[in-house]
């Protein structure tokens, strides 16, 4: 199952301004946050991504999306009912198809050559069912993703078949439910951002989204969890990092990770020494 | 193959729970020593937990119980000192290895069997100990709080629903209410948590979750369990329990973890086990605002309260489990470990606040049972122990699980009317009294691993009542429910632990029998052991009668026996229903007005005696000040004291003999070994001829010492040691009065003559000394019978800084388990600030003023036999009087032999003291060469730690006093003591007195208040003891070895179950005619 729609969320009344922010690229290249996650979608080979968007940001998204603009569909959630809400915004656009979901929040580094978009792509393409990209977190970030509970896939290292998935568990919760052999002590999987969906999750979605009330938020957790329990549902550890460009210095760390993984690496790295070198100590923090 | 062995490592059931001792039964010295070789190789190589555990046990039995016997009696051994150390120290490996080397240096003897004893018996318990502590370290969802180090790290978030403000600005009150558990049966202690993993199948529990209310208090039973917890705008914790009365705020990581600092222990437990200061980070040196930063907020704390209701200490309700099992949750619910803030729990859910709690318990330093947080369970639920299967962190190392499992029964399985029927019929009191269960925990787990034959057929009895219990309540039969819980009690229980029953709960069972007849269906005990929390069953008809008529016998018969037994608090009889929810929890909306009225009570008296606080005054006024007057207090000499103490002139320090005194084991021809001597013997012969025509001439009395109040057998609670019930001998509980005087009837009885017996008492023993021999007419003793009450009196003060540390800092400690060993260090620091604040060498006075006194050492008591007339009386009875036998009341097996008085008079003695061969226990000096001459040296006084350890021969302190040399040594003659020129024989004894050293001592001394809640305070007396006479040398002492049999001293509750096994006790019963 090879999708060729991606759906990205960025309706967060707060945080809708992220993606709109100013990088470089890793090849020297002034863009936004936006423009960079569309660079990975399109250079992927997915052929057309729609934008969740919070209301009166389509102009801003249409700047920010740079040359890709023309090819993109903004879809408006009215107001903040959640992120699995979001995405059944873009059931229309997906259609009956599959989709890759993303966030706008998050940028992702790859280490190999292939993006990491690609590399999900890539397991997509040998499973008929979804499949989330995951990374290993220490317990003590748990409070910020949905968590992973699985078996590893016999001979596939990076590949785990999903059984539960709870949104920021305890680690009291994590240690019970969600304990993958083989990694280290106090980590667990959580979602990296970035998933292969098929229909089915729309048609979930559609069902919880017309029991909620007016007001309700619905999270995408209770769907992946569905979807755990009731078919071949897979995640990836992709050879790869994710920053989250909303917390403290994310965006540096992007920014810097960026920069490190380009021909201009001996340049920041010297000039990353200078500042360094030259540097008033501050408090330091305990 | 060794036999021993066999039994441990068989894998056929009937082998492997054969009876360890019915085959040592069958084994000559030499196969013993070769076993115990076999033993301790196995329990070196053992992979198996278990198998190595009972190996240790065995190996204690074999040189507790088994060897002993078999040794030659002068084949004492020395226990090397190095060995003690390594004791103190906890490392008892390197103990056994000590003592081995010395058993293979000496041979095998009694005093290395003791120590050895002592040290497998630790190990095995510290082996026991390590494993629950690392199981219940890995249970899962307790791992990651110890790898939490760094409040960066933390990962917990408060609910935000606790940090809305409401309309008038407060936040909302998260309140966990939680009902206490009673137990139908333990299966006889099952629930122990070693025992639960060694043999899950025999693990089983039939717990009841109740509310409770306190009859003619409460309107109506409610879960008497609350927890509250608040956010506060404040980067702090506020801890206050409402019943002990006491608040802290905690601003700080390190005053979270010193847990005996103040009466919060339990609060702080909960904090750190439901990870909210996880115990990860104990020592990080990070910031308590830091953490709550990261959990909470900024600027932002929390307030957490606890209430139970004014549910007493001791119910066995397990109160205190289920309270902290309370706080946890709160705190879980509050921070997402559960998944839902309010309403009941679910079953994973109440699970992990199992784990938790018994996480809590271990890092407070308590220990329960598994089935302790049954409060957090609904209803009435059967809880089994587990066997460990693959996946658990036990697999491979005990048969069973750490944690239990639950099994709620419906109402398809024990029907409404069952539960109705229950609370009908049931009367559930709390007797009053307050023990100490854990050395009876220890006695279970001790029998059950070396499968005591009767112990194991009690345990197989139990596990098959259980059933029958149950089947009782499905058929909601609760007469029969009441003969089976008697049954338990009468049969498996007591066959296993006599000491699980006293003389206060056979009477009221007795009282209650005679007063309901067929109406009284039965008894139940609660808990660990009886006399605290119980249940008696009746028609139901008759229950609010039975409910006026329990409260009625259990105040009488306390008030008959409370200076007996230890009682915390007046008995009060409960009202209970039965909890269909377990622990659950609601909002209570608008801030203050939530929160109990008593928690607003508390805050404002709090805030008032913050305004008032000064160190106590100290005066002496009131009944105290007629106490002393009336008990003959020294004023004078209490000033000395006091000034000596605060120059520094008598400390502990200076109770020790100079360095420079040389102290050395005394000779052979120092003693007199009697184990020399048979019968046949013309020397042995001869003396018990001349000892029976004494005897027959009526020129023998006994005096018992019985002024104190047995502080290591109440734990300092106050009452007379001489009086209390200690264990049943032939079929009923005898006193330690009524043994003695047993004793005395036999030997009268023998010489065809009376004995008169006079029983030393104190300021503290005299009345009830007096009227409790009036209430039992003496137990119709033939001969004279003579109380003499004391003469002397003193004040304790409050100790020194210096005295306190020289205490527990210079003196040999016996080091504790990890957490027990931090909340001794955290109290004692406490009780240096209360030392301090209190004023040192002030008079101690905020107590009971009978608390307040003290004995002044056992050195006055045959001179106040002389200042109060008593001895004058016996004279003028028998003139011919010749003879004293002196002796401790806790040394049962003393008594008139007349081979020992004729070899007494013999010898010519003016005093001659019974030693016994040193055991480890036997601690606190003995007979030693000091600068070359023998003389009993006290403990107190030995000049290092090790000095002790070189004398062979502890001194029994029985002691046969030849009455006209000791008169002479006074000054006196027997025509003095007839005048009674009350003058002169003041000056003479103070005169003997003044030669004597003075002996500063701490002692603890228990203080009570609240519902049945105790402090315990180390406090500064003074004594002159007996022994010192030897250092006289015109005192004339002679030193006779006697069988340990007759010198040994029963000190310690802990004591009696080895006392009833190790012959002693057939050996005191020998000697006893009752009448």
């Amino acid at each position: 199952m090879i999708p060729n729609k991606a759906v990205v969320t960025a309706a967060s009344p707060t945080e809708h301004h992220l993606p709109l922010q100013t990088l470089v690229d890793s090849e020297g290249l002034a863009k936004t946050a936006l423009e960079i996650i569309l660079d990975d979608i399109f250079a992927a080979g997915l052929e057309s991504v729609a934008i969740v968007i919070h209301p009166g940001t389509r102009e801003a998204y249409l700047d920010a999306a740079g040359s890709h603009a023309e090819r993109l569909t903004l879809i408006e959630q009215k107001g903040p009912r959640g992120y699995g809400h979001a995405v059944w915004c873009a059931r229309e656009f997906t259609g009956g198809d599959p989709f890759v979901l993303l966030v706008s929040d998050h940028l992702y580094l790859s280490c190999e050559e292939s993006s990491c978009v690609r590399q999900l792509l890539a397991l997509a393409a040998s499973h008929d069912g979804c499949v989330s990209a995951v990374n290993p977190t220490h317990e003590s970030k748990l409070h910020l993703y949905g968590t992973i509970g699985a078996t590893r896939v016999p001979a596939s290292p990076s590949i785990f078949e999903v059984n539960t998935v709870i949104e920021k568990p305890t680690p009291t919760l994590a240690e019970q439910e969600l304990i993958i052999p083989g990694l280290r002590a106090g980590n667990y999987l959580c979602f990296f951002g970035m998933h292969s969906l098929t229909s089915a999750v729309m048609e979930h979605l559609d069902t919880l989204v017309s029991k909620m009330g007016e007001s309700g938020v619905l999270g995408l957790t209770p769907t992946l969890a569905h979807l755990a329990k009731s078919e071949k549902y897979l995640a990836t550890e992709l050879a790869g990092q994710r920053f989250n460009i909303g917390e403290r210095y994310g965006l540096l760390k992007a920014q810097l990770s960026l920069a490190l993984a380009g021909p201009h690496r001996d340049e920041v790295l010297t000039d990353l020494i200078e500042i360094t070198a030259h540097s008033r100590p501050g408090c330091q923090s305990s | 193959m060794s036999k021993l062995l066999n039994i441990i490592t068989s894998g056929d059931p009937s082998v492997r729970n054969a009876a360890f001792a019915s085959v040592c039964d069958g084994l000559t010295l030499e196969e013993l020593l070769e076993e115990s070789e076999a033993l301790d190789q196995f329990r070196r190589e053992a992979d198996n937990l278990y198998e190595r555990v009972r190996a240790l046990f065995f190996l204690y039995a074999i040189h507790r119980f088994h060897l002993p016997s078999k040794l030659s009696v002068d084949r004492i051994g020395r226990i090397p000192f190095e060995g003690h150390e390594h004791l103190l120290n906890r490392r008892f490996t390197e103990a056994i290895d000590t003592f081995l080397a010395a058993v293979s240096q000496q041979g095998a003897g009694d005093s290395l069997s003791s120590a050895l004893a002592s040290a497998y018996h630790e190990l095995a318990f510290q082996t026991l100990a390590n494993q629950v502590r690392k199981s219940v370290r890995a249970v899962r969802g307790n791992q990651w709080m110890f790898r939490m180090g760094h409040p960066a790290d933390h990962p917990l978030r408060l609910a935000p629903e606790l940090l809305e403000r409401a309309h008038d600005g407060t936040r909302a009150v998260l309140r966990e209410q939680t009902p206490v558990r009673m137990d139908l049966s333990h299966s006889g202690w099952s629930d122990i948590f070693f025992l639960g993993m060694d043999f899950p199948e025999g693990a089983r529990v039939l717990n009841v979750s109740v509310d409770l209310g306190v009859n003619g208090r409460d309107a109506e039973p409610k879960p008497p369990i609350e927890a509250y917890l608040r956010v506060i705008d404040e980067p702090v914790l506020i801890l206050t329990s409402v019943d002990l009365k006491a608040s802290a705020r905690i601003d700080s990581l390190g005053e979270v973890f010193d847990f005996a600092k103040d009466y919060l222990g339990l609060l702080k437990a909960a904090v750190i086990a439901a990870g909210i200061v996880p115990p990860g980070i104990e020592g990080s040196g990070q910031k308590l605002e830091s953490l709550l930063e990261r959990v909470v907020g900024p600027g932002k704390g929390l307030e957490l309260i606890s209430s139970v209701n004014g549910i007493p200490k001791g119910s066995r309700l397990a109160v205190s489990t289920n309270l902290l099992a309370a706080l946890i949750g709160v705190l879980m619910r509050a921070t997402g470990q559960t998944s839902s803030l309010t309403g009941p729990l679910q079953e994973n859910e109440r699970r992990l606040v199992l784990a938790r709690a018994i996480l809590g318990e271990w890092i407070g330093g308590s220990g329960g049972g598994w089935q302790d947080s049954g409060g957090v369970w609904p209803g009435i639920k059967l809880i089994s122990g587990q066997a460990a299967s693959e996946g658990d962190p036990e697999m491979g190392i005990s048969r069973g699980c750490l944690m239990p499992t639950h099994h709620v029964f419906g109402e398809d399985e024990i029907p409404a009317s069952s539960r109705q029927a229950l609370q009908e019929s049931l009367v559930l009191v709390h007797g009053g009294m307050a023990q100490n269960v854990g050395p009876i925990l220890e006695m279970v787990t001790e029998k059950y691993l070396l499968r005591s034959e009767a112990e194991w057929k009690g345990r197989t009895e139990a596990l098959a009542l259980l059933d029958e219990l149950i089947a009782t309540m499905v058929a909601g039969d609760i007469k029969a429910l009441g003969r089976a819980t008697t049954q338990n009690f009468r049969g498996p229980i007591q066959s296993i632990i006599p000491w699980a029953t006293n003389l206060f709960t056979e009477t009221l069972i007795e009282e209650a029998e005679s007063a309901f007849g067929e109406d009284f269906w039965g008894f139940w005990m609660l808990g660990g052991m009886s006399g605290g929390g119980m249940g008696f069953i009746f028609a139901p008809e008759r229950k609010a009668e039975a409910q006026q008529a329990m409260q009625r016998i259990m105040s009488e018969a306390k008030k008959k026996l409370q200076h007996a037994l230890p009682f915390a608090m007046e008995p009060v009889v409960y009202d209970f229903a039965i909890n269909a929810e377990g622990t659950s929890a609601q909002f209570l909306g608008e801030g203050g007005s939530a929160l109990p009225e008593a928690y607003s009570r508390l805050t404002a008296e709090l805030k008032q005696s913050a305004q008032n606080e000064e160190a106590p005054s100290g005066e002496v006024s009131g009944s105290l000040r007629r106490l002393l007057d009336e008990h003959g207090f020294d004023e004078e000499l209490h000033e000395s004291i006091r000034a000596d103490l605060l120059a520094g002139t008598i400390s502990l320090a200076g109770n020790r003999l100079p360095a420079t005194a040389t102290v050395e084991d005394v000779d052979q021809e120092d003693v007199l070994d009697l184990s020399s001597l048979s019968a046949g013997d013309s020397r042995f012969d001869r003396a018990r001829a001349k000892g029976e025509a004494a005897i027959a001439a009526g020129e023998v009395a006994v005096v018992s010492l019985a002024a104190g109040a047995g502080s290591r057998w109440t734990g300092g609670a106050g009452t007379c040691k001489a009086l209390n019930p200690f264990a049943p001998l032939d079929g009923c509980y005898r006193t330690f009065i009524e043994t003695h005087l047993a004793k005395s009837r036999q030997v009268a009885a023998q010489g065809g003559t009376d004995l008169p017996h006079v029983f030393t008492t104190s300021y503290l023993t005299t009345q009830p000394t007096n009227d409790f021999l009036a209430s039992v007419g003496n137990y119709g003793y033939e001969g004279p019978l003579l109380v003499s009450p004391g003469r002397s009196v003193g004040l304790r003060m409050i100790p020194t800084e210096r005295d306190l540390r020289f205490a527990w800092e210079e003196m040999p400690q016996q080091l504790l388990d990890e957490q027990q060993q931090k909340m001794r260090d955290s109290a004692r620091s406490a009780l240096i600030g209360w030392a301090k604040s209190a004023r040192e060498g002030a008079d101690y006075t905020d107590n009971l003023p009978l608390q307040c006194l003290h004995p002044v050492g056992h050195f006055y008591e045959i001179p106040n036999l002389i200042l109060n007339g008593t001895l004058r009386n016996l004279l003028q009875e028998r003139p011919q009087l010749k003879t004293l036998l002196l002796h401790n009341i806790d040394t049962l097996g003393a008594n008139v032999d007349s081979t020992i008085l004729g070899l007494h008079r013999d010898a010519g003695h003016g005093l001659t003291f019974e030693m016994i061969t040193r055991r480890l226990e036997d601690r606190g000096g003995g007979l030693a060469r000091v600068d070359g001459h023998p003389r009993l040296v006290e403990g107190l006084a030995m000049p290092n730690d090790e000095a002790e350890f070189e004398i062979s021969y502890y001194n029994s302190m029985t002691t046969w006093i030849d009455l006209d040399q000791f008169l002479q040594l006074a000054g006196l003659t027997r025509e003095d003591i007839l005048a009674h020129d009350e003058g002169k024989l003041a000056g003479a004894l103070r005169s003997l007195a003044d030669r004597l050293p003075t002996y500063l001592t701490i002692k603890d001394v228990k203080k009570r208040w609240g519902h049945g809640q105790e402090d315990v305070f180390p406090v500064t007396q003074f004594e002159k003891l007996w022994g010192d006479l030897t250092i006289l040398p015109e005192a004339n002492c002679g030193f006779f070895v006697v069988p340990r049999l007759r010198g040994q001293q029963l000190k310690d509750p802990a004591q009696l179950d080895g006392w009833l096994t190790d012959g002693s006790a057939a050996y005191v019963r020998g000697l006893c005619d009752w009448g």
